[in-house]
């Protein structure tokens, strides 16, 4: 809708995905299409990967917000992305602590400091 | 030719100081963001407890959802993004609340002065705008999330959703901040290549 904000998509476990709906972002669009998706342990990695592609793909959404356990199986995908907009934020999980090293962008920044760029 | 040089040397000494300090700030707020997330599990774990395994999981998500939450994303100059978090509060809700403390004070003013029979058809009349005020207020429009999960919940419930709220608002702000150093990244390598190709220069000529 033109004039509104953007959307915060989520991409991760059931509890990740209440707490942030109870924050008050989620959405069902018209095609009944949400803005975000539970992962449990039978979701299979190509569709987590399809509907990564397809929140970049919307236009109405402004931030990506996705576990990074759910993350290090889709690394491929997320390193791909290199837009500003959306933006994919990688945040911790109940079993998994966010570990900054694995972080696409911070490894994106860390780069500059490579033994290649001392050269 | 010296003095370029010291300023080319000076501009990117300060671009670096942004940058660690950008990288400063950014892990401050992941770490604020890490604490908060957690937080908000804690309270959600409680209030599954009081509530009942099955009572705070994905079946209790409504059917139809309208988002309160908006970012408002704005590309600056150098490819930055930048995201600010809107809220849209239950601000529709305060002005019908008005309106039927309203109506109540009417309708008590009626019953003194009219007669038994006239009472009742002004109470009839006056009920109807509360029942369209209720019927509003029922659209899943302004719908609080928190009423999925019940009428009366526990205090941890709407915890969880306060810890939340501050998690979605320092998102925001996460992700403007990784925009921006991505940017100041990008722009410290290409400065430092177009030195390197200096250096070069003179050297090749030298030989």
């Amino acid at each position: 809708m033109p004039g509104r904000g953007k959307l915060i998509a989520v991409i991760g476990d059931e509890d990740t995905c209440t707490g942030f709906l109870l924050g008050g972002i989620g959405e069902l669009n018209k095609n009944r299409k949400p803005n975000f998706l539970v992962v449990e342990k039978d979701t299979s990695i190509t569709e987590i990967e399809e509907t990564f592609k397809s929140f970049l793909a919307r236009s109405d959404i402004g931030i990506i917000l996705i576990n990074q356990f759910i993350a290090e199986m889709i690394r491929h995908a997320i390193d791909a992305h290199m837009e500003s907009i959306p933006a994919v934020l990688e945040i911790p999980s109940k079993e998994h602590p966010y570990d900054a090293s694995k972080d696409s962008i911070l490894r994106r920044a860390k780069g500059m400091f490579s033994a290649e760029d001392f050269r | 030719m010296t003095d370029m040089r010291v300023d080319q040397h000076n501009r990117l000494d300060e671009q670096l100081l942004l940058f660690m300090d950008q990288l400063e700030a950014l892990e401050e707020k992941r770490h604020k963001l890490n604490s908060l997330i957690e937080e908000g599990w804690f309270s959600i774990a409680k209030a599954r407890y009081s509530m009942g395994n099955k009572q705070v999981s994905v079946l209790q998500y409504a059917s139809e959802m309208e988002p309160l939450v908006h970012v408002e994303a704005s590309l600056l100059a150098g490819g930055t993004a930048e995201f600010k978090c809107e809220r849209r509060e239950n601000k529709t809700e305060e002005p019908k609340n008005n309106t039927i403390e309203d109506i109540g004070a009417k309708e008590t003013g009626w019953r003194r002065i009219n007669t038994k029979q006239k009472g009742v058809k002004e109470e009839e009349q006056d009920t109807d705008p509360q029942v369209k005020t209720k019927a509003e207020s029922s659209t899943p429009e302004h719908r609080d999330p928190l009423k999925w999960f019940g009428i009366l919940v526990p205090q941890n419930l709407k915890q969880a959703q306060s810890a939340f709220k501050e998690v979605i608002t320092l998102s925001a702000e996460i992700a403007s901040l990784q925009s921006a150093i991505l940017a100041t990244r990008k722009e410290m390598q290409m400065k430092e290549k177009q030195e390197k190709t200096e250096k070069t220069k003179p050297e090749i000529k030298e030989e």
